[in-house]
């Protein structure tokens, strides 16, 4: 250590300084030497190269650290270490800390004033008597608890904890803040009160506790805590299955969708098809919808884009002046007017051109043409070509096309539910071989009536048991609601969310 | 109240409080304020008789010795040896003793001995002038706490004194109120729920298993295996010389002849757990996924040398069925022992199954480790891991600074006994003579 700055001096070749060992703090030589050291050089660079500083370095402007923050400005504060009086205290204990100097010796104590004592409630044998009569409390045992409550500063779970009053009966926690709110209020009500009635109310409002739905709260509570291992497996695998199912039938909902809208909708005329992927009141009106559309008019009525490939076009009628003579005009030549929806804002959307209607027979879904053609194929009809598009023959031409790719998709929706019957099915053999009861469950509630079991099954402490019968039920149905899931495929999983 | 502008707002006020914190191991002592505390000296002490041989064939700091009052009681008149060079030095015909048992003071005459070589010989302060904040388990008894409040007052004069669980003061210097706090001790392991600075008695849990720990260790050592003899637990203060041998050969020492007569039983067995101890720091472990013998057998084999020359290869199967030990108890030690320990995850279900529903995720969402013994390679892992399957959501706290780990109650009572808020609990001398006992229960929750 102290050799390194001679070591320096000696591989630099700067002669030694007057003093030898000036890294050694030396009274006398070091404090004449610190005197001459010029600004802008580092005290420890100064000390390894004396002062043969270069001229050079002391001419730049000075280095500089950033400035000290010169705090108290008033120059040095003096401390002392005195005793201090402390008014949260009933005694007179005096203990001693660092406190400036010349500060008021005998003032509050900064802390006392975070000694704040709530209030407490107490009460005098004649209320007891005449208001807080209890058959299951003595009066000895309400001020013990009242007396822990004050002590504690009315932290319940302290207070159960070290509650022990001889020889009286075994209280909950809810038993006691029962009692202890129950008095409370009493007091409250009967006392007279200082201060308008809506501070009463709020004081009274802070005070109530309902001991039932405390008590059922925590049986919930503690029933969710006991669920087993393999119920808290089941119901994830349930859950996610619910999740599979959901998104299944987002997807084929979502495809049908398309299919209705290339099919009915825009070239067929469908009146509006919600886009909306849920709700089975609107696929039920989907459904009923295109099935009259398949078979009655064809005519589009709100189109929501115009066909780019027109080639003729007639001027757009107006639509609400449409009277019986030109109705009859156009019956006579044989013209079809779509109407414009009133409601509908967009006169873009609103407008449809003039075309010929063999640009608009109707195509099967991209992703079902191949297996539609082919099953058009097995029947022997050409789809490619109409012969004679009219009208009637479009329509029919449409529904055939319709009713092919339904056919398909049942098909699809056929080989999918059955797939998900044997899944299910070993599932229910795995489950079986751990638990003999459950593959036997008898009925239920919940078998019976799908409604009820809905109005109670959110409770999860109910869970458990609608757990086990739905996956029971959900096996026996399996049959019947794959021929039904390709019609209502909406309502069968939306129920069974709700069970959830 | 000018200073609360200036001042920093963390609620401290430093009035030169001493904080002693009693340990089966160790007896803590420093300035409140401070993180370390300036004096850990042993809790156990040497001492001669005056009249020799009494009573001379005595064990001491055995855990199986059955409580011989005699055995822990040194007669009035025995010199004592405190501190580092204490037990730790050889003399002829010292005892060993230490007061303190299921992690309770059980011998209060040499407890002022103890405190004032702590204060006046290591920390070189005089306990009158400062206010004195002394830690206490969980399961202290009132008598207990009494005594000692009765110590610091009318033995050491101190102006002001007050009594705190360690448990509560583990949750304090993890910087939370409420807690459930694991403290793995030398003597005890604790689980101790913590609400709002209260501990809460009913859920408190406690048991000897850190000396079924250090049993099984030791029964390891001596006992011989397939691949080499029992071990000999000699201390380096009874050996001559040695001559360095190849791993696994037997030793070659010479003993010290001349302090063999001299030892007594006492001695030979704190200086024996004092080797098991330190082999258990060194090589010891747990493994962190639960026991797999293979996964053990992986953990390759550690070196360690004994004072007497023996050293050997230690194979992870040793290593880590010691802290294996904490966790689950083989099916044929169970069999064989029917009042075994509780294992820590069987003590955290029945603490947290005493407390209330609404409690549990307050408290498994703040747990806190803490005491020498949850120093063991692997630990704190192995405990997250333990407690994830039990419960779903839980939150270890456990310093990574060993020194914090080890000392959690005592930095607990250091964050107490600085805040400007607690100077109002201090019993002080005043109130103890007015009082008396009483007053100790009736501050100190
Ligand atoms: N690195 C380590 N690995 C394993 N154990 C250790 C380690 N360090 C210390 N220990 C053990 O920790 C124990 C001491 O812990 P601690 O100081 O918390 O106990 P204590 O508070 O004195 O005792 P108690 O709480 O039982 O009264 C000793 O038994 C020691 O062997
Ligand atoms: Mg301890």
């Amino acid at each position: 250590m102290a050799a390194s700055a001679a070591d320096v001096r000696s591989i630099l070749a700067i002669p030694e300084p007057p003093v030898a060992g000036s890294s050694q703090p030396t009274k006398k030589p070091q404090g004449s030497e610190r005197a001459k050291k010029p600004d802008g050089i580092p005290r420890e660079l100064y000390a390894l190269i004396g002062p043969h500083a270069p001229t050079l370095a002391a001419q730049f402007t000075k280095p500089r650290l950033k400035q000290k923050p010169n705090l108290g400005a008033g120059g040095r504060v003096k401390w002392e270490w005195r005793p201090f009086k402390n008014g949260a205290r009933s005694d007179g204990l005096r203990l001693s800390h660092w406190a400036k100097a010349g500060t008021d010796t005998e003032s509050e104590y900064q802390f006392a004033k975070y000694n704040v004592q709530g209030t407490p409630y107490v009460y005098t044998q004649d209320e007891y008597t005449r208001l807080l009569e209890d058959s299951s409390w003595t009066k000895e045992e309400t001020d013990y608890l009242f007396n822990l409550v004050r002590e504690y500063d009315g932290r319940f779970f302290v207070v159960h904890d070290r509650y022990e009053y001889p020889n009286g009966p075994r209280r909950s926690l809810e038993d006691l803040k029962e009692r202890y709110f129950g008095v409370c209020r009493k007091l409250i009500r009967n006392r007279p009160w200082i201060g308008d009635e809506a501070g009463k109310k709020a004081v009274l409002d802070s005070l109530t506790f309902d001991k039932d739905r405390e008590v059922a709260r925590k049986n919930y509570v503690a029933s969710l805590e006991h669920r087993t291992p393999e119920q808290i497996a089941e119901e994830d695998a349930l859950y996610l299955e619910l999740e599979k199912l959901k998104e299944n039938e987002r997807r084929f909902k979502k495809d049908r969708d398309e299919l209705l809208r290339t099919l009915c909708g825009i070239e067929s005329g469908l009146p509006d098809i919600h886009a909306d992927e849920d709700g089975l009141a609107g696929a039920a009106f989907e459904t009923k919808r295109k099935k009259k559309g398949v078979v009655g008019s064809v005519e589009p009525q709100t189109p929501v884009t115009p066909s780019a490939n027109t080639v003729i076009s007639l001027p757009q009628p107006q639509p609400k002046k449409t009277s019986a003579k030109s109705a009859a005009y156009d019956a006579l030549h044989c013209i079809v007017r779509t109407e414009v929806d009133q409601t509908s804002s967009s006169t873009k959307a609103a407008h449809v051109p003039v075309h010929l209607r063999s640009y608009k027979v109707a195509q099967p879904k991209a992703a079902l043409a191949p297996r539609v053609s082919q099953l058009l194929g097995e029947l022997g009809i050409s789809h490619t070509r109409l012969v004679m598009p009219t009208r009637d023959n479009l329509a029919k031409f449409a529904a055939l096309i319709d009713a092919a790719q339904q056919l398909v998709e049942i098909k699809k929706a056929v080989d999918k539910h059955d797939q998900d019957i044997q899944t299910t099915k070993a599932r229910l053999a795995a489950l079986r071989g751990e638990t003999v009861e459950e593959g036997d469950a008898p009925e239920t509630p919940m078998d019976v009536d799908d409604g009820a079991a809905d109005a109670d099954g959110e409770g999860d402490g109910r869970a458990q048991s609608v757990m086990s019968t739905r996956s029971a039920r959900s096996r026996r149905q399996g049959r019947r609601s794959m021929s039904v899931s390709s019609v209502d495929t909406a309502g069968g999983p939306n129920k069974r969310q709700k069970q959830r | 109240m000018q200073s609360t502008s200036t001042k920093p707002n963390y609620g401290g006020d430093e009035v030169a409080a001493l904080v002693l914190d009693f340990g089966s191991s160790s007896l803590r002592a420093g300035y409140a304020g401070d993180d370390t505390p300036k004096a850990i000296i042993p809790t156990s002490f040497g001492y001669l008789e005056e009249e020799a041989a009494s009573n001379g064939d005595v064990s001491m700091g055995d855990a199986s010795a059955p409580e011989g009052e005699q055995l822990q009681a040194p007669k009035p008149k025995a010199k004592l040896y405190i501190g580092q060079n204490g037990p730790s030095l050889w003399r002829r015909g010292m005892h060993v003793a230490n007061p303190m048992n299921d992690g309770l003071i059980q011998n209060f005459d040499t407890v002022p001995p103890l405190i004032n070589h702590a204060l006046s010989e290591v920390m070189r302060c005089n306990a009158a002038e400062h206010p004195v904040l002394v830690t206490e388990a969980a399961w202290n008894t009132t008598a207990n706490r009494e005594r000692m409040a009765e110590i610091m007052f009318e033995e050491f004069q101190v102006p002001a004194f007050y009594i705190a669980n360690t448990g509560v003061l583990n949750a304090f210097a993890a910087g939370k109120g409420s807690a459930l706090v694991i403290d793995i001790g030398q003597s005890t392991a604790s689980v101790t729920p913590v609400v709002d600075g209260f501990v809460l008695r009913k859920g408190l849990q406690h048991c000897a298993l850190p000396q079924l720990v250090h049993a099984h260790a030791r029964h390891l050592l001596t006992s011989p295996s397939s691949n080499r003899p029992g071990i000999q637990l000699l201390p380096h203060q009874l050996i001559a010389s040695k001559m360095p041998v190849d791993v696994g050969v037997p030793p070659r020492f010479t003993l010290r002849e001349d302090r063999i007569a001299g030892t007594t039983d006492s001695w030979r067995a704190w200086a024996e757990a004092h080797e098991v101890d330190e082999w258990i720091q060194s090589v010891g472990g747990c493994l962190v996924q639960g026991w797999n013998e293979q996964f053990a057998q992986q953990q390759g084999p550690r070196h360690y040398e004994f004072p007497t020359g023996y050293n050997n290869y230690f194979t992870g199967l040793e290593r880590f069925a010691v802290g294996e030990q904490f966790f689950t108890h083989s099916t044929q030690l169970q069999a064989s022992n029917p009042n075994l320990p509780k294992t820590i995850p069987a003590l955290i279900m029945s603490s947290i199954g005493q407390t209330d529903l609404d409690l549990r995720q307050v408290l498994l969402g703040n747990v806190v480790l803490t005491g020498g013994g949850s120093l063991f390679a692997g630990f704190a892992d192995r405990l997250a891991t333990e407690m994830s399957r039990q419960f779903p959501h839980v939150k270890i706290h456990a310093p990574g600074n060993p020194t914090e780990r080890r000392y959690g109650g005592w930095l607990g009572g250091s964050i107490l006994a600085s805040l400007g808020t607690f100077h109002q609990l201090w019993i002080s001398k005043e109130e103890w003579q007015e009082h008396g006992k009483a007053i100790v229960s009736q501050r100190c929750k």
